[in-house]
């Protein structure tokens, strides 16, 4: 049986696995899945079309499924599991799209995923970071207080966004991001050791960002991109690293 | 404590003194102690092994006592111990310590914490300490008596927050903090790379310095930071000197920070236990800070 607080207002459709536990005061609402071992704390709202991973903890205050303000009808929630989801978060749930966040996260106090947003797995989203409507943050992206990813755009894997940064364009993987509009500093080569890549993949994409970020405005290099596609490296994550800059260059805003 | 029509939840081995208020909606764990007159507004939610004093008052939404953000963090008896007469605005948030941080974090007295402040895991946060709206406190930093710190100033790992300085609004702060100075990243300009921008002459005023101790001080700031690319050399010659007082100790704090790691002395904490651990931490916890560091 689910240990609920008799303080907790938990709808009878709500589906909730056999030893999930929740705080006083929350509320979860009927179109609500929870997957075994979740830790939902008090005064929590859960509503919408909101799926929770297994052994998924939810803080204090925090807001998962609500649809954002202005939009129509009930949204949908989909995390993973083993997210951590701090207090007084809120995830606001997709009405065109379901919000999406994978596995193994963990969002800190009063961040915000923005509806229709896809979060992928072992992401760490510091103090008050936002994460706009429909954005994309690909794995083991970091991002420091107060940063922010625009409506829209895509954060490559492995980056690192610094603290107050905007993120107002698509930015590519395995970088450091900083400042306001947002800049490739580099790559991320903490990160990167942290998550197991050989110094030889550390030496290959550094020498690509070089090239392909040597300008003082931060945009892609495009020639130096052609130059790298050219050679034809085999090397999977300079591959990536190239696909994305591609993309990156190939928008409109540049 | 005298309305019992309020619905809340206490834990029955909560230690709550007889005239504290706990108001609707809150939520009380079971290894929390909340001293005489300390008022629990609404919805305020006290977790972990927090001990709170006297005359504390906090506003809708505070969750203290939660685990730490940080992954260093494995469960384990820690403690979030608070002062008396603070005030906290909505939606503060402080968590306990963590085990090799030194099992402990701590605000002090009559200090004001406005909206959505974040005072992390292992933070000592002193006296007379004024944080702004959003402001967040990182882990491991130390807040110093008297400090301010603006809305929207995110703090990082590791700094001191020197005696009665002042942090200006939104000023990321990655280094040491002098005391006595204004700390900002925005100049008659437009914004600028954070730094000591002049002293905090309402500090002085508050720190209630004698008179030659404050010109002397003045004096020293003066010399300091008027071009701080030469702060060592000014420190040595200052020294030599024999300033005394708040200006010696203002020289020790450049000093330390100097020496530190990117201009913070803290970082020489790092998986230690820091002196404020060994001073603050409560011997009925049975906790020994000599035994070697999980």
């Amino acid at each position: 049986m689910p240990r609920i607080s008799p303080h907790a207002t938990v709808a009878e459709t709500a589906v909730l696995a056999g030893d999930v536990r929740v705080g006083p005061f929350c509320h979860i609402g009927p179109e609500v899945e929870l997957g075994p071992g979740c830790e939902i704390g008090s005064n929590v709202t859960l509503v919408g079309r909101t799926t929770l991973g297994a052994r998924t903890q939810v803080y204090p205050m925090a807001v998962i499924g609500e649809a954002p303000p202005g939009a129509a009808g009930a949204g949908e929630c989909v995390l993973g599991e083993a997210n951590a989801i701090r207090e007084h978060v809120t995830i606001f749930a997709g009405t065109d799209a379901p919000t999406r966040i994978g596995n193994h996260n963990l969002i800190m106090i009063a961040s915000q995923v923005g509806a229709g947003a896809a979060l992928g797995d072992h992401g760490i989203f510091d103090n008050c970071s936002r994460i706009g409507t429909g954005a994309v943050v690909e794995d083991y992206v970091r991002m420091s207080g107060f940063a922010s990813v625009a409506d829209g755009v895509r954060v490559g894997a492995y980056s690192f966004v610094a603290g107050y940064a905007r993120v107002q364009r698509d930015a590519p993987p395995y970088a450091m991001l900083q400042g306001s509009p947002v800049r490739v500093r580099g790559i991320n080569t903490r990160n990167l050791k942290a998550c197991g890549f050989d110094e030889k993949d550390i030496r290959e994409l550094k020498g690509a960002f070089r090239e392909l970020f040597n300008g003082r405005d931060g945009k892609v290099n495009r020639k130096a991109l052609r130059k790298l596609e050219a050679a034809g490296k085999r090397n999977p994550h300079v591959r990536r690293l190239l696909a994305a800059a591609d993309a990156v260059a190939g928008d409109a805003d540049g | 404590m005298a309305d019992v029509s309020v619905v809340r939840e206490i834990d029955a081995a909560a230690r709550i003194a007889p005239d504290a208020v706990v108001g609707p909606y809150c939520v009380v764990g079971p290894n929390v102690t909340i001293g005489p007159g300390s008022v629990l507004e609404r919805r305020v939610v006290i977790l972990g092994q927090t001990r709170i004093g006297s005359g504390n008052f906090f506003a809708e939404g505070c969750v203290l006592g939660a685990d730490p953000q940080d992954l260093k963090y494995r469960g384990g008896r820690t403690l979030l111990i608070i002062g008396h007469n603070n005030r906290f605005g909505r939606e503060v948030t402080a968590h306990i310590g963590t085990e090799p941080g030194g099992y402990l974090t701590r605000i002090g007295s009559d200090n004001t914490l406005s909206k959505g402040a974040h005072v992390a895991h292992d933070c000592y946060v002193d006296d007379g300490v004024s944080l702004g709206e959003n402001v967040l406190l990182a882990g491991h930093i130390h807040v110093q008596t008297g400090a301010v710190i603006e809305d929207l100033c995110g703090v990082h790992h590791f700094v001191t927050v020197g005696r009665y300085a002042r942090v200006g609004t939104r000023t990321p702060v990655r280094r040491d903090v002098p005391p006595f100075t204004d700390f900002r990243s925005d100049s008659r300009d437009g914004p600028c790379p954070p730094a000591v921008a002049g002293i905090h002459d309402a500090g002085l005023r508050n720190a209630g310095l004698k008179r030659d101790e404050e010109k002397e001080l003045r004096f020293a700031l003066r010399e300091l930071f008027d071009d701080e690319s030469t702060l060592q050399t000014k420190i040595e010659q200052l020294v030599n000197m024999g300033v005394e007082g708040e200006a010696a100790r203002l020289c020790e704090f450049c000093n330390r920070s100097l020496q530190g790691v990117y201009g913070r002395s803290r970082e020489r904490f790092r998986g230690k236990v820091p002196p404020e651990a060994r001073k603050y931490l409560p011997r009925d916890t049975g906790i020994d800070l000599r035994r070697p560091l999980a």
